[in-house]
Parts: structure tokens; sequence; C-alpha cells
């Protein structure tokens, strides 16, 4: 068996498509870290001389307003939450002024939750997000500065229990490791999810260019087909190692940030809770590599079935697709989509349980994610396992 | 030892194979011999089992048989078939090709120096098998075959694209290795080099495998049983059949005429050899007759 191992391991390696596929992915990944990353520009930004003009109108119209009988109930209700709002402006000015980054972080984890309580519970259709949210077509741009507001305090309040040195690029999320963890919320997962479908659509059906050479090998076709499984998993995997080369790019750019910096995740009834940088990025690889493993076994049976690269190709690609199909934000509140597996292909996002803010819904969590996606995995092996031992099947 | 049981394969409703049971022996070389297109080398897929037979049954060792994929796996590890030339890796060396064939039947390791050496393939074995010539990939897959060394061995054309010296070099190594208690069937056109080792010789005809000592009885012996005449003329032909007329006159369509003279003695066959010298016939020779001979009277006479 490791003999074979070898063998398919070193076809996989020596493989033109293979290898096309991981300069394409370095040569993303420099590109991302040389020309898209220094671009980032996030809406939750540290930028001093916006909340000093806030304060200063603010605390203006604090000392000039005259509250009577004939008052508007607007102009009270601002002099009512101005004075805390700005305390908490005051002691971010104050604190990045003297470059007291924890005192910073406390005071913006403060100003952002009363900020949530203000403008989501207390605004009345009067207050507003930050105007970043508030995108052409964007329908939900309350809701989305609803989360990020919520999701900021709870990752400013991180920083105030952390050991790890905080810097304004930490702040901004543009370590590396922040970087990542971003990148993991939005299209990298699908990045690797498609290079493994490439990496195995011909990993079975190749041996048909060699097949006097492999046809008798001494060796179960089930057993065939479990290493290159396993070296298709293997190479899936080592796709990390050209993407991480952009990441050490960013790294010496902006830091490589702290495994042990918080990474909020949203429970339900916008409750966030705070998990360690390692951990998350932990349950990510494992998602990853337990969608790698759905992708294999299906493209696996695929070819011993349907005998044919694009069947493989397209198969897969409906697996990864298919949720496009049904989503709509807040389904999940009507129906019991996370019991699909294909809801689970947004990786980052369903660690992070904004996937489940999007659906409206408290199941799409990661242990569920790894029970369905696992349960699907052992139920396509197990027809390949089947198939692939009936006396007269023919894996070439 | 391999039993062939009633195989029976067919294509398109075509017999491809009808019925065939044969016996192969270990310390046996077994030579297929058939026109393109017979079956020979779907006889072999059918051992290998690379093709389903519709009727019949493979038994190796008088108790395995391709019942389930466990049994499939434990005669591959007893089977093998040598690889055609147009399979091999292109990117990777030959030494590779073997260390791969090797390790795959858990092989002595000692065996790929040593028949690299055997072979003469020194000089170009580090290099990747895409620079090789057709000869030296024949060689190669060969070469992969005899390191796996399994207990019966299935070569088809293995002598393809050889130059005399490898076809004498390779013919040796068969001979050590049917000496070594193998079972090696080989499928060839090049008769003359076959029937030099082989121990029992087939046609495949029509489905059908049948024993070159059936068509001629005696093949396989030590006498004298033909004069061979390079060219005659039909009128000699005929003066022939008048003066013995208990002799058996055949053509060839290349030309030479067969005398069957078994049974002869010295005076009789003096008596043949005074008749040709007085009707000037010059290039004769008497033995027995060759595999070529009778490929010739077996296929190409219909």
């Amino acid at each position: 068996m490791w003999a074979y191992f070898k063998l398919e391991f070193f076809q996989f390696m020596r493989n033109k498509k293979n290898i096309a596929i991981y300069v394409i992915l370095l040569f993303f990944s420099c590109y991302f870290a040389i020309k898209i990353a220094p671009t980032y520009n996030p809406i939750e930004k540290v930028e001093v001389n916006e909340i000093e003009a806030r304060y200063e109108t603010r605390e203006e119209f604090l000392n000039n307003v005259v509250i009577n009988d004939g008052t508007h109930h607007l102009t009270r209700y601002a002099a009512a939450i101005f004075p805390e709002w700005n305390e908490y402006d005051k002691q971010r000015l104050d604190a990045i002024n003297q470059n007291n980054l924890k005192e910073y972080a406390e005071a913006t984890y403060k100003w952002y939750a009363y900020s949530d309580n203000m403008i989501f519970y207390r605004g009345g259709g009067v207050l507003y997000y930050n105007p970043g949210y508030y995108t052409f077509g964007n329908n939900y741009a309350t809701m989305d500065g609803h989360f990020g507001y919520l999701y900021n305090a709870s990752r400013y309040e991180g920083y105030t229990e952390v050991n790890s040195d905080l810097t304004i690029n930490i702040f901004e999320e543009r370590t590396a490791l922040q970087t990542l963890q971003r990148l993991l919320n939005s299209y990298l997962p699908l990045i690797l999810i498609v290079s493994c479908i490439l990496f195995t659509v011909d990993i079975v059906l190749k041996d048909r260019r060699n097949p006097t050479l492999l046809q008798g090998l001494p060796l179960s076709d089930w057993r065939k087909l479990m290493v290159k499984g396993f070296v298709s998993l293997l190479g899936s995997v080592l796709a990390i190692i050209p993407l991480s080369v952009g990441l050490l790019i960013i790294g010496v750019q902006n830091g490589f940030g702290d495994f042990g910096l918080p990474v909020p995740i949203y429970i339900a009834d916008d409750i966030f809770s705070n998990r360690m940088m390692w951990e998350y990025l932990i349950q990510n690889m494992l998602l990853i590599i337990f969608w790698f493993s759905l992708i294999i076994s299906l493209v696996l049976l695929a070819s011993v079935t349907l005998k044919n690269e694009f069947a493989n190709l397209f198969v897969a690609s409906v697996l990864v697709l298919a949720e496009l199909m049904y989503f709509n934000r807040g389904i999940g509140a009507i129906k019991d989509f996370h019991w699909y597996p294909t809801s689970y292909v947004q990786v980052g996002q369903i660690t992070s349980g904004y996937r489940n803010y999007l659906y409206a819904s408290e199941a799409l969590t990661f242990g569920s994610g790894l029970a369905i996606i696992g349960l699907c995995t052992c139920m396509f092996l197990f027809f390949t396992f089947l198939l692939s031992n009936r006396r007269k099947f023919k894996l070439l | 030892m391999i039993e062939l049981q009633r195989i029976g394969v067919q294509f398109t409703g075509r017999d491809i194979l009808k019925e065939v049971t044969v016996t192969f022996m270990p310390g046996e070389i077994i030579g297929l011999v058939a026109p393109n297109g017979t079956g020979k080398s779907t006889l072999m897929n059918v051992i290998m089992n690379y093709i389903n037979p519709s009727s019949g049954k493979v038994i190796l060792n008088q108790e395995l048989q391709y019942t389930t994929k466990k049994n499939e796996v434990k005669i591959r590890q007893l089977v093998s078939m040598m690889p055609d030339q147009s399979d091999l890796y292109n990117q990777i060396s030959g030494k590779e090709h073997l260390k791969i064939y090797s390790s795959m039947w858990h092989s002595n390791p000692k065996l790929i120096d040593q028949t690299i050496k055997e072979l003469g393939m020194e000089s170009y074995i580090h290099k990747n098998t895409g620079t090789y010539s057709l000869g030296m990939r024949q060689r190669l897959c060969f070469a992969m075959q005899i390191v796996s060394d399994t207990q019966v061995m299935l070569m088809d054309e293995v002598m393809n694209g050889l130059d005399p010296t490898h076809v004498e070099l390779i013919s040796q190594i068969l001979v050590k290795k049917k000496s070594e208690g193998k079972t090696v069937i080989v499928a060839s056109h090049l008769l003359e080099n076959l029937e030099k080792y082989a121990d029992r010789i087939f046609f495949m005809k029509n489905g059908e495998l049948i024993h070159v000592n059936d068509i001629s009885p005696g093949f396989e012996e030590r006498e004298i049983t033909t004069l061979r005449i390079k060219e005659l003329t039909d009128h000699l032909k005929e003066k022939i059949s008048n003066e013995f007329p208990e002799t058996n006159v055949k053509s060839l369509r290349n030309g030479s005429t067969l005398i069957d003279v078994r049974g002869y003695d010295s005076k009789k066959l003096g008596n043949v050899v005074e008749f040709l010298k007085v009707n000037e016939i010059t290039e004769f020779s008497f033995g027995k007759v060759t595999l070529n001979d009778l490929y010739s009277m077996y296929y190409q006479e219909g």
C-alpha cells in the first residue's frame, strides 16, 4: 500500500494540471498580498479625526443646547444620550493621544456596545451606523451595521483581556492572521474547495492512460481508491503552502498578529463570544478538511460510476454551488436548511457564526457542519466500497 | 499451476474464445501463436481478469478463482502480465519503474540491479523513459515483469521491436525463469525463436486453442518427417506424386513445398534424393515441419 501511495503521490505532484493549480494559487496569493491587501479599507477604522469631529460637534451641541418645554423631542433625546456617548469618545481620544491602546480598546468596546444599543434599539430611525454599511443595493445595511457593531464591541472587549501587544493594524484587522481570518469569511474556503475539485477530478480516470501498467497491481480497487483519495486530500491540504506565501508578505508589511487574538463568534440573539485565533483557525482547517473529504468521496464515487472527468467536475461543482439556489437572508427561520451539507460551504462564516446570523438560524454550527459533512462523506464512501467490491467491477 | 476451464468470451455476438480448457504447469513455457485479432490478448486478459468471461473459470494452484475481489488480489500477487511499452510513464526513469514494480510485489530488491545487468540496460536506466527507443522501452517492460517475480508470467508480443541480440537475451532469461519453476505464457510472432524455447505451442483459431501436436502429430519429436524444397514447378510436383504415390505433397504460400517423408527408411530417403538429383533440384533439406510451416499451412491455406 505504501508503494502505491508513493506512486500516486509522485504522479500527483508531477501532474501538469496540479502544478498549474499550485502556481496559480501562488500567483493569486502574492497578487493579493502586494496589490489588494494594502488597499483594504475597513468600515471600522481607527480614525482620530473622525472621532474628534464627532466629539466636538456633540460637545458643542451639549454645551449650547437649552432644554425647555418647547424643545423638540429629538433634541431632548440627543441631549440625553450624547453625554455618555461623548464620554466614550473622549476616553478613546485621550487613550489614542497617550498611545494607550489597552485603554483605547476598553473605551472602544463600550462605545460600540453603547452605539449599537442606541442605534438599533433606541434609534427610532433617526440614528445610523457607520455610512460604510449603507452601500448601493444593500437592503440589509442596518442588520449589517448591527452585526458589525456587536462584532467590534466583542472584539475590542477581547483586546482588553489578552496579553498581546496591541497595534493599530490589529485594531483594523490588517495583520497576517487577521487577514487570513477575514479571507476565511469570504472566498478562501471556496478557492480551496475548488482547488480540491480540480485536483481530484482525474485522480482515478488518469489511469486510463497507462492501463496495462496499473491494472494488474496486487491491490484491491477499494484500496487503490482510498490511496488516491488520501493523496488528493494531502495535495489539497498542501495548497496552503503557496497561499501562505502571501500571508508571509502581509506579515512583513503589517505584522503577523497573534494566535491569542480574539475572534468574535456570533452565538445567537445578538450574543457574541470570543474565541482565540488559534482555536478559530483550527476549527476552520478541520471543517475545510471535512469539505475536502466530502468532495473527494463524491468525486471517487462519480469516477467509478460516470467515468468521465467533466461529469466529475459537474457533480462536484453542483455540490459547491447548490447553496446559491436556495439561500435567502433569514430563510433559516422558515426552512431547515441546516440539514443540507451544501449550507456549510462558507466555512469561515459557519465557524464565526455569521452564517447563522444571515440564515436567522442557530443550527448552522461548527459541530453540526462536521457531523453532516462527515455523514455524507461516509455515505459516499460506503457506496463506493459496495461498487468497488462487486465481483465484476473494473476500475479501468 | 493455472487452469482454464471452459472459458468462453463473446464480443458483439461473436465468439472470441470458445470453451477453452487447458492447464499450464509450473516450469513450462507456453507459446501462443495466431494472427492478430484472433484472441491471444483476450485469453491473457481473461487470465488476468481484465475481461470477465461469459462462461468458464480460471483456477490458480487448484484453489484460487476470481470469485471475490480478495481472491483477485491474491491471484494478482502470483500472476502478472507484461505492461505495454506505450503505457510507461515518460517523465520518470526506467529504474523508478522497476522500483515501483518490485515494491508493489514485495520482491527481492536485488532483482532490480540483476535484471538491469542481464538486459544490458545500465547506460540508460536512469534516464526518463520518454527518451527511450521502442526496443529500450520493450526491454524495460520485460524487466518490470521479471522484477515482479510472480509465479505465472504472461507476455504479449514480448519480442516486439527488439534486435536479434536482445531477442536471444530475453529468450535465455525466459529459459532461466522456466528453470526456476515459473509458468511463462508468451504470445509471439517470432515463430522460429518461440520454437526454440517453448515447451508447448498453441495456435488459436475460431476461438479455440489448438495444440500444434494435434495439427501435426510428432511436431515436438526429434525425427526426420519432412523434405522441404524451396521452389518446385507444378510439373515436378506431379512427377513426385507419380513417383511416390503414398507421399503427401503440400505447397505453401511462401513458395516452399513440403513432402511428408514420415516413416521413410534410409533406402527410401535415398531414392527421393536420387529423384531430386535426376530432376536437377538442388535446393532442398530434410528435417521436421517448422512452426513457420505449420503456421503457413494452418492459417494461410485456410
